[in-house]
C-alpha cells in the first residue's frame, strides 16, 4: 500500500503564480485562474488598482496605496509616488531634477535615494519593493496560498539599468521574477490568446506618462515582437498640461504659485475625463469658471497627438510593415479612453481600434497568462514569445563616438562579439564603457557601464586584441564581458549596469527584510487602524458640526465622549486590536446618527438638482 | 556550425525568406529556454545560447546585404573587422567619389535638410543595389576577388545610408 498519500499530487504546484503591471500610478496583480486570466483585489474596498504610492510613517512602519495617498499632503517628503519614474536613475538625472517634492540623498553607485522618515533613506528598488510586497500579500490571502514567482511588467522603452532596478525590487519583495515582460507584449497577449488569432497586431499604448508602440505577428504560435517604439515623456500628464496652460494664457498668469499649478492640474485632470463624455464642461479656478469644450481640448492635444503618429510610423517601418498589414490595433492604458486618441489611432491604421479589454487591466491580465505559459506544464505548447530590446547597445569608440554592437529591435535573448585592437605599444589596459541609445555620440546616450579590461601583455599597437561579447537575456538585460585572445591570456569581466544595487547590497536588504518582517507587520497593522480610526475622527467632526443638529443633547454627548477616548487610544497605544475594537465601537454608536445624515442628503437631493451635478461632483474626487 | 547549416538551407545569395521565417518559429519552439518548464539552470543556459544563434542567425540570412557579407566571411575574408577592412585597396576615383558625397551630405545636414538628405539616400540605395547585384553574381560563381571589390565598395554606400537613417531619426526627436 505504499504511496497511499502521495497519489494525491505528484507535482504539486508551487503556490499561485501571479503576473503584476508594476505601473506609474497604479499597480496590479492579476492571476491564470480556471484557464482564464483575472485581476486580484488589493486595496480598501476590494479595488483592483493598488495606487502606486508608499508612506513611510515616523515609526519606521510602511503603508501603501490608498491610505497612503491620504498621508500626501501632510507628509509630502515621506509620501512616494511615480517612484516608476525613479527607477535606475542616478542623482544626475533629468528626472530627480523635475519633481521637487523629494528630498534626495545620493547613494552607492550613484543610485538616487529618498530621505524619509523613520529610518535611512530608501531607493526607488525598495519603494517598488514595498508596492510588490503588498501585491504579493493580497494575492496570497486571495488565493490563500503562497505567491512565489511573478511576471512583471516593464515598458517597452525601458533601458538596461530600469529593467535591472525592476528585477531587483522583485526580489526584494521575496518574488522570483520568471521574467520581465514588455507591457505592450503583454497587451498583446491578452488580446491574442483571447481571440485565438494569426496575423500582425499593432500595440498603442499611452499612458499617464509615457507613450511605447510595438508591432507583433502570431503565426503558428509564435507571437514574434517585430518593433517597438515610443516616448519616455509622453503621457496623458501633458494633456493636463496642455489644458493648464491654456487657463494661465487667459487668465494672464505669467508666474503661478506651484499651488495654483497643482490646483489646476488637478482640475484639469478631471475636466479632462468629463470630456470623455461630455461635449463641454467647466473647471472652477479661484472662484471663476473656465469653460472648455471637447473641440477645444482636441484642438489643443493634437500636437501631442502628432508625436505618437511619428513614433508609429518609424515602428511600421523598422518591422517593414504598412498600416494596411496590421490586423488589429489594441489599445492600452489610461489616456487610450480620451475619444480625440481613439480616432487618432483609427486614422493612423485605418481601422478602429479593439478596446474590449479594460486598458487598466489588460497588462496585468496579460502578464498573468504569461506567468501561466512559463510555469504550466500542460500549455507550455501553446505560444512563444519572442520579445525584442527596445534600444541599441553599443560602445564609445576613439572621438567619443558610439559603435552600435547590438541594433535596437534585436530579437532576445541575443549575443554578439566585436573585437577591439590596442592602439598604443605596450598598451596593457582598455576601457571599455557601453552605452545605449540611437544616438550618434556617446554624450546623447545613456551611460550602462565602465570598466577597465587590465592585464593586456605588452605588445605592438594593433596586435593586442580585446573581444568584446554582449549579452542580452530574455529579460533585455545585459551582461558584458572582455577578453584579451592573442596572446592566449583569457580575462574575462561581467559588468552590472551603474546606478544599480550590487547583489550584496540586495542580499542585505532581503536580511534586514526578514529581520524586521514581525516588526514590520506589526507596525503596519497598527498603522492601519491609526489611518482608520483618524479618519473617523476626522469625518465625526465634520458632521457633528454641519449635522449636530439631527442628535439630542445625550446622544451627542455619548458620541462625543466615545470619540475622545478613541483619540486618546489612537496617540497612545501599540496595540492594533485594542484600537480596532475601540473604531467598531464608535462606529456602532454613530450609526444611527450616520442614518440620519443620509436621510437628509437625499430629500436635499431630490429638491431640483440635475443628474448631471452629482456626476460632475464625482469625477472630481477621483484620485 | 554556420547559419545555413543551422537553418538547414542552401549555401546562397539567394534565399527563400519566408522558408527561412517558417524555419525560425519550428526551432525557436523547439529550442527557447521558455519551453523548458520546470528545467534546471544548466539546459536553460544552454537552451539561450541556442536561441541567441537562432536570433543572430535569421537577422543575417533574412538581409540580403548581410547575408552576402555573411558568405564572403564563410569563403574566408570578413569585411566586417576592421583589419581585413583596411587592407582593402579601393581604386582613388572611387573614393574621391564617396568623400564628394559625404562633403555633400554634411553640408545638407548643416542645413536640416531632408528632402535632399533623402533624395542623395536614394541615388546611394541604387548604386548599393548596383553593387549587391555584382557581388551576388560573384558569389554565384565562387570569385571571391570580385565580390570583395563589390561588397567593400557596397560598405562605403551603406555607411552612408545609415548616416542618412541617423540624420533622420535626430530630426525626428
Amino acid at each position: 500500500m505504499k504511496g497511499y498519500l502521495q497519489i494525491h499530487d505528484p507535482l504539486k504546484p508551487k503556490g499561485q503564480v501571479v503576473g503584476i503591471d508594476l505601473g506609474t500610478t497604479n499597480s496590479l496583480v492579476a492571476a491564470v485562474v480556471n484557464g482564464k486570466p483575472q485581476c486580484v483585489p488589493v486595496d480598501v474596498g476590494n479595488a483592483l488598482l493598488l495606487p502606486s504610492v508608499v508612506h513611510y510613517h515616523q515609526n519606521g512602519g510602511v503603508i501603501v496605496g490608498r491610505p497612503a495617498v491620504e498621508q500626501l499632503a501632510a507628509h509630502p517628503t515621506d509620501v512616494i509616488k511615480s517612484v516608476k519614474r525613479f527607477m535606475g536613475k542616478s542623482l544626475g538625472d533629468v528626472e530627480t531634477k523635475k519633481l521637487g517634492a523629494y528630498q534626495f540623498v545620493p547613494g552607492s553607485n550613484g543610485i538616487v535615494r529618498f530621505q524619509v522618515a523613520g529610518g535611512q533613506p530608501v531607493t526607488p528598488i525598495e519603494v517598488s519593493g514595498e508596492i510588490l510586497r503588498q501585491l504579493k500579500r493580497r494575492a496570497e490571502s486571495h488565493f490563500a496560498t503562497k505567491v512565489e514567482q511573478a511576471v512583471i511588467t516593464v515598458p517597452a522603452y525601458f533601458d538596461d539599468a530600469q529593467r535591472q532596478a525592476t528585477k531587483d525590487a522583485g526580489r526584494l519583495a521575496g518574488l522570483e521574477v520568471l521574467r520581465l515582460l514588455n507591457e505592450p507584449t503583454a497587451a498583446a497577449l491578452a488580446y491574442g490568446l483571447d481571440k485565438g488569432a494569426q496575423g500582425l497586431y499593432a500595440v498603442y499604448d499611452l499612458g499617464g506618462g509615457t507613450f511605447d508602440i510595438s508591432i507583433l505577428e502570431l503565426v503558428d504560435g509564435v507571437f514574434q515582437v517585430k518593433s517597438v517604439g515610443g516616448d519616455s515623456a509622453l503621457g496623458g500628464d501633458d494633456f493636463d498640461r496642455a489644458i493648464v496652460q491654456k487657463v494661465l494664457d487667459a487668465r494672464g498668469l505669467a508666474n503661478p504659485t506651484p499651488s495654483q499649478i497643482a490646483t489646476l492640474l488637478q482640475a484639469a485632470r478631471a475636466a479632462k475625463e468629463r470630456l470623455t463624455d461630455l461635449d463641454s464642461t467647466t473647471l472652477d479656478f479661484e472662484g471663476a469658471p473656465f469653460p472648455v469644450t471637447r473641440a477645444d481640448f482636441e484642438a489643443w492635444i493634437e500636437p501631442l497627438l502628432k508625436k505618437t503618429g511619428v513614433s508609429v510610423k518609424r515602428a511600421l517601418k523598422d518591422a517593414g510593415v504598412t498600416p494596411a498589414d496590421v490586423k488589429g490595433v489594441v489599445l492600452v492604458g489610461g489616456s487610450t479612453r480620451v475619444p480625440a486618441v481613439r480616432r487618432y489611432v483609427a486614422e493612423l491604421f485605418g481601422q478602429e481600434a479593439l478596446h474590449d479589454i479594460d486598458p487598466d487591466q489588460v497588462v496585468a491580465l496579460g502578464a498573468a497568462v504569461q506567468a501561466d505559459l512559463l510555469t504550466n506544464e500542460a500549455r507550455k505548447d501553446e505560444v512563444l514569445l519572442l520579445d525584442v530590446i527596445p534600444l541599441s547597445l553599443g560602445l564609445e569608440t576613439m572621438g567619443g563616438i558610439a559603435e552600435k554592437v547590438i541594433t535596437r529591435n534585436s530579437s532576445i535573448p541575443t549575443a554578439q562579439a566585436q573585437i577591439f585592437t590596442t592602439f598604443q605599444d605596450g598598451q596593457t589596459a582598455m576601457d571599455i564603457h557601453v552605452v545605449q541609445g540611437e544616438r550618434e555620440l556617446v554624450k546623447d546616450c545613456r551611460s550602462l557601464a565602465q570598466f577597465r579590461l587590465t592585464g593586456i601583455p605588452p605588445m605592438a599597437a594593433g596586435m593586442g586584441r580585446v573581444q568584446v561579447t554582449f549579452r542580452v537575456d530574455a529579460d533585455g538585460i545585459l551582461s558584458v564581458s572582455a577578453k584579451e585572445l592573442s596572446s592566449g591570456v583569457e580575462q574575462q569581466i561581467t559588468v552590472k549596469p551603474t546606478h544599480g544595487l550590487t547583489d550584496e547590497e540586495i542580499e542585505q536588504m532581503l536580511l534586514d527584510s526578514i529581520d524586521h518582517a514581525d516588526d514590520d507587520i506589526r507596525n503596519r497593522l497598527l498603522i492601519e487602524q491609526q489611518v482608520e480610526a483618524r479618519r473617523m475622527l476626522m469625518d465625526a467632526a465634520k458632521q457633528l458640526a454641519e449635522n449636530g443638529d439631527l442628535l439630542s443633547v445625550d446622544e451627542r454627548r455619548a458620541l462625543e465622549a466615545s470619540l475622545s477616548s478613541l483619540e486618546t487610544l489612537m496617540k497612545t497605544t501599540e496595540d492594533h486590536d485594542a484600537l480596532k475594537a475601540a473604531i467598531h465601537e464608535t462606529d456602532t454608536l454613530a450609526r444611527p446618527f450616520v442614518e440620519k445624515i443620509m436621510n437628509r442628503a437625499i430629500a436635499k437631493a431630490a429638491v431640483g438638482h440635475k443628474l448631471e451635478d452629482f456626476e460632475g461632483h464625482a469625477a472630481d474626487r477621483l484620485p | 556550425m554556420d547559419y545555413f547549416e543551422l537553418y538547414g538551407l542552401p549555401r546562397s545569395a539567394d534565399l527563400d525568406v519566408k522558408a527561412l521565417e517558417q524555419r525560425f518559429r519550428e526551432l525557436s519552439l523547439e529550442l527557447h529556454p521558455d519551453r523548458l518548464v520546470g528545467a534546471d539552470a544548466h539546459a536553460r543556459r544552454v537552451a539561450a545560447e541556442k536561441t541567441a544563434s537562432l536570433n543572430e542567425g535569421v537577422k543575417v540570412l533574412k538581409d540580403p546585404v548581410r547575408r552576402a557579407f555573411y558568405l564572403l566571411k564563410l569563403k574566408g575574408v570578413d569585411l566586417e573587422s576592421e583589419q581585413a577592412a583596411a587592407r582593402l585597396q579601393m581604386p582613388m576615383d572611387f573614393l574621391e567619389e564617396i568623400m564628394e558625397r559625404r562633403e555633400a551630405l554634411e553640408s545638407v545636414k548643416a542645413k536640416r535638410d531632408l528632402a535632399s538628405a533623402q533624395a542623395m539616400a536614394e541615388e546611394i540605395r541604387a548604386a548599393r543595389d548596383a553593387q549587391l547585384s555584382q557581388a551576388k553574381a560573384a558569389l554565384g560563381k565562387d570569385d571571391v576577388p570580385a565580390a570583395t571589390q563589390a561588397l567593400g565598395r557596397l560598405r562605403y554606400y551603406a555607411r552612408f545610408l545609415d548616416e542618412v537613417d541617423a540624420f533622420e531619426e535626430e530630426l525626428l526627436a
